[in-house]
């Protein structure tokens, strides 16, 4: 599409394109950002429950030191699984396909994203790789972690073949969603939305869809290596034909450590969204809110080595790598902070999608902090590769992304489905969570210290009481989900007329309808101030100016 | 909350890690307190911004009567304060950073006379070599109290790693390189030595004993071990290099060279070079230490050791050769060289 063609739909009160008929082109092969949003919800939260049901069966199998439930190998699966399933498939696609497609185009007065056909062909990449992993159960599964370092992992037969070509195949659909996003918020912002207009969830997609494009060509490197090395015997990793086993860390890694940021930066936008609209006031240091996300994206590219510091790099290359990862503490320090300082002299109200954003506040400090201990080389030597680490991960990724998406969904649920949900069940929900998270990954710091290894299907017994009361933990844990999906299920049949904005909010997205209508914008709002200035006028064009903003849920 | 945070910090710093995890090594370097340190400033971290939080929460809670569409106030930021809290971490963060730097070092630095072992990981076992014993250890290893170790760690098959917990260090055990880790024991005591890294089916098992006994005790168990070597080398004799036996040889090779040396090409590095036409490969006509390519030098490389830019060679004591087996290796190399 051309930039004439995107001035043209900016501006005028065309349609993009007409809305489908049939129930195919409306439901299945749609071209609607909306639609699409919801097709990846849909299926990365599925993604996300399979995932869940192989960490119980590991959990399960790790209540007794020597359990027989689980083969060593089909432990080894369970993980694999768990781990591929849970980063690739249910997480990424969350907070970028579904509430990158949601949200985004409508933060930013747009009708669509810039390429909508290139947004379905996105979205259809991932189930093909979904039934590409799931289908290597039958033939042999990959069973060394999502990571599969090799040499191990080339030991697995034809499993490695599966699981390259799967993730190889999402990896296509999130670079393309990200070119796709990137270009929206380029070239599609409502007139008058300046950079520093922008809400936040639009920095985070943004910043969000830039790591994404850079980094998962290093992603593909490392796959198409592994590829390479099992169909064609291509000797890279090994050594006895002049291969470096840890080439693949670091190509790995150059992915995946700014893959963990693409899985928290969209949280950090939803986080930034969530608090202002209930503590009812602008969010404290909009800037150096915006300018910490632009910081931690740059030195997500600087620190990959953090993972590989007991892999022989040596003390001069370790360095470096060591002192980036303490700097990416301040920056995430101050995101922490202006949130907590927003909360200072608000008019809080505590529904269930804050409850859940304040206790990301307390998880994901405590992940931030054990990501500090783990930085430093020489404590990293005692805790890499333990429980501590698996502990570290799921404060950032359970406690912080999680637990950030859950708030968003209880958020934006009205948005999509024109109805409310149940806000006592959903504070049950929030405080049988939360408490049995913790009750799962806090004591895992501490097996993990005594001297616990990750991915072992037997221990040493002396560990036994703490990995009862953890597996125990984690089945309540999953238990207290149950509680989100009766919610939902009774909000799409009983559940209030939402109205356009029952909390109150001030983004673009709450000036229309709910559900949203085809277009999403009949006239193309202008925007004159940034969206967050509680106590004044509604910043934006008429008709969009006249929704009442006082919270009616 | 400062209260609530001094109160943490006390305890932290009375706290003694040691009977926790029991410290049984000097490799500790410091390890310990650097855990403790940033325990200091976690505290008052996670007290501080829970404390807020709950604190916000209820101090400006909406009430019932206030107005449906009360707002907070317009607070878009104070400088100073962002300045503070950019800049405090930051230091903080320099102050971690140098203090990690020292400690890092300190891992890598070698220590005099220090007890050379070499530690191999196999699927799923690790093995030992000590200087001066013949066989290999698979298993309940012994460790002499208060003697510098360096252990010399690699693979023969895929990624492993050397973690002894009481020990505070780990290092991976990389198939095709040696690395070195550094400590010593200063505890009496028996203590696992677990693999970290996911090796295959077997990663769960692979755990062992490492036991650290009195100089004395050491010194009766490694004479016990001696003895067999030094029957085995009675049998053997002086070095005689034209009764080495090519099949003994291979044997020998592939138990103990082949982790590090493949039959292949000079140019065909694993750790060391590969030992192929040795004797006769016009593109390296002479030997890793610059002598000529004759059996007796090579010999001498296998008995001494040789430490040069590709890497470090270990020697005959360390390999566990007994002078019969230098002439076996002799032989077969060889028998590999056109
Ligand atoms: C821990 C790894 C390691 C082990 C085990 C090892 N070597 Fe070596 N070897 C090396 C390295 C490294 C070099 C090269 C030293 C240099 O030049 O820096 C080397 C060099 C040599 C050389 C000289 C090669 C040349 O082209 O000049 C010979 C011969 C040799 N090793 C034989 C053996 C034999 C026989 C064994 C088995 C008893 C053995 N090595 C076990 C690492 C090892
Ligand atoms: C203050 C910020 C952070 C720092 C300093 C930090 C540091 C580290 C370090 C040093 C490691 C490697 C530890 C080891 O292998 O021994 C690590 C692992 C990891 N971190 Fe963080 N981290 C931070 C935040 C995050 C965030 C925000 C996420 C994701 C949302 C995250 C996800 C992970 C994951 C998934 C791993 C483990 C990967 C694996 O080996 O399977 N971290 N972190
Ligand atoms: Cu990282
Ligand atoms: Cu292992």
């Amino acid at each position: 599409m051309s930039t004439d063609t995107i001035e043209i739909l900016r501006r005028t009160e065309a349609p993009i394109h007409p809305a489908p008929e049939s129930f195919v082109r409306k439901y299945i092969f749609s071209i609607d950002h909306k639609v699409i949003g919801v097709q990846y919800f849909i299926v990365s939260g599925l993604m996300i429950l399979l995932s869940g049901l192989f960490a119980e069966a590991i959990r399960v199998q790790l209540t007794a030191p020597h359990n027989t439930f689980l083969t060593p190998q089909q432990f080894d699966e369970a993980f694999t699984f768990h781990g591929t399933l849970m980063v690739w498939f249910g997480a990424i696609p969350m907070v970028t396909g579904a509430f990158g497609n949601f949200v985004m185009p409508l933060q930013i007065g747009a009708r669509d994203v810039a390429f909508p056909w290139l947004n379905m062909f996105s979205f259809w990449t991932f189930p093909p790789a979904v039934l590409i992993l799931l289908s290597s159960l039958a033939f042999g599964a990959p069973n060394s972690g999502w990571t599969e370092y090799p040499p191990v992992s080339l030991q697995a037969g034809v499993g490695i073949v599966f699981w390259t070509t799967a993730v190889f195949t999402v990896g296509i659909g999130a670079t393309l969603t990200a070119l796709n996003f990137l270009t929206t918020v380029i070239k599609m912002r409502a007139p008058g939305m300046t950079f520093t207009r922008m809400p936040l969830f639009v920095w985070a997609s943004a910043v969000t869809a830039v790591l994404s494009l850079v980094a998962t060509t290093a992603l593909a490197s490392a796959l198409g290596s592994l590829f390479l090395s099992h169909v064609f015997n291509v000797p890279f990793y090994d050594p006895s034909r002049g291969g470096t086993v840890v080439l693949f860390q670091h190509m790995f890694w150059f992915y995946s450590h700014p893959a963990v940021y693409i899985l928290i930066i969209p949280v950090f936008g939803i986080v930034s969204e969530i608090i202002p609209t209930f503590a009812r006031k602008p969010i404290f240091g909009y800037k150096l809110i915006a300018f910490s996300t632009v910081s931690i994206a740059l030195l997500s590219f600087m620190v990959w080595a953090h993972h590989m510091f007991t892999s022989g790099l040596g003390p001069w290359v370790t360095l470096p790598f060591m002192i980036l990862s303490m700097l990416i503490a301040v920056p995430t320090g101050i995101k922490i902070f202006s949130w907590t300082a927003t909360l200072f002299g608000s008019n809080l109200r505590l529904t269930t999608a804050m409850l859940f954003v304040l206790g990301f506040l307390s998880t994901f400090t405590i992940g931030g902090i054990t990501g500090i201990m783990l930085a430093s080389v020489p404590v990293d030597w005692h805790e890499h590769a333990t429980y501590f680490l698996v502990a570290h991960i799921h404060y950032v990724l359970f406690g912080g992304t999680l637990m950030g998406v859950i708030g968003g969904v209880y958020y934006w649920w009205p948005k999509v489905t024109g109805r409310l949900m149940s806000e006592s069940l959903g504070k049950w929900h929030f405080w049988l969570t939360f408490i049995f998270f913790n009750a799962t990954f806090l004591p895992m710091h501490f097996v993990g210290l005594l001297g616990m290894p990750r991915r072992v299907a037997y221990y040493d017994p002396a560990f036994q009481g703490l990995n009862l009361f953890i597996s125990i933990s984690a089945f309540l844990l999953a238990g207290s989900f149950l509680l989100l999906f009766v919610n939902a299920f009774w909000s799409l049949k009983k559940g209030a007329a939402a109205g356009p904005n029952p909390w109150g909010a001030r983004t673009l997205e709450w000036m229309i309808p709910s559900p949203p209508p085809y277009y999403n914008f009949k006239e193309t709002p202008e925007v004159y101030a940034t969206p967050y200035g509680y106590g004044e006028p509604l910043p934006y064009s008429a008709p969009y100016n006249s929704v009442s903003t006082t919270p009616t849920y | 909350m400062a209260a609530i945070s001094a109160i943490l910090i006390v305890l932290i710093a009375i706290w003694p890690i040691n009977n926790t995890l029991a410290v049984a090594a000097t490799s500790d370097y410091g390890i310990d307190a650097l855990f403790k340190f940033m325990l200091y400033f976690a505290a008052p971290i996670f007290v501080f911004v829970n404390g807020y939080v709950l604190y916000f929460a209820r101090r400006y809670k909406h009430r019932r009567d206030e107005p449906a569409d009360a707002v907070g106030i317009p607070l878009y930021g104070v400088v100073p304060l962002e300045i503070w809290w950019t800049v405090l971490p930051a230091l903080l963060m320099v102050v971690l950073g140098i203090w990690s730097a020292v400690t890092l070092f300190g891992l890598y630095k070698p220590q005099a006379g220090a007890l050379n072992v070499e530690a191999i990981g196999h699927q799923w076992k690790f093995e030992l070599r000590y200087p001066g014993l013949k066989s290999s250890f698979y298993g309940d290893f012994y460790l002499p109290i208060d003697r510098p170790v360096t252990m010399n760690i690699t693979s023969a098959d895929v990624v492993h790693s050397f973690w002894v917990p009481q020990f505070r260090v780990k290092l991976d055990m990389v198939p095709g390189m040696v690395q070195q880790l550094h400590f010593t024991p200063t505890q009496i005591g028996n203590y696992p030595l677990v693999c970290t890294e996911f090796c295959g089916i077997g990663h769960g098992d692979m755990r062992t004993t490492v036991h650290v006994v009195s100089q004395a005790d050491y010194d009766k168990w490694f004479s016990g071990e001696q003895q067999q070597v030094a029957a085995a080398s009675a049998s053997a004799g002086a070095l005689n290099l034209a009764a080495g036996v090519v099949s003994k040889g291979q044997a020998i090779f592939e138990q103990k060279c082949a982790v590090c040396h493949n039959m292949a090409g000079f140019a065909q590095k694993k750790v060391g070079p590969g030992l192929q036409n040795i004797f006769s490969d016009p593109a390296h006509p002479k030997l890793v230490d610059g002598s000529a390519p004759t059996p007796e030098d090579v010999a001498g490389i296998i008995e001494k050791g040789y430490s040069g830019d590709i890497g470090v060679m270990p020697n005959a004591q360390a390999n566990g050769l007994s002078s019969s087996d230098v002439a076996n290796l002799v032989a077969y190399l060889k028998s590999q060289s056109k």
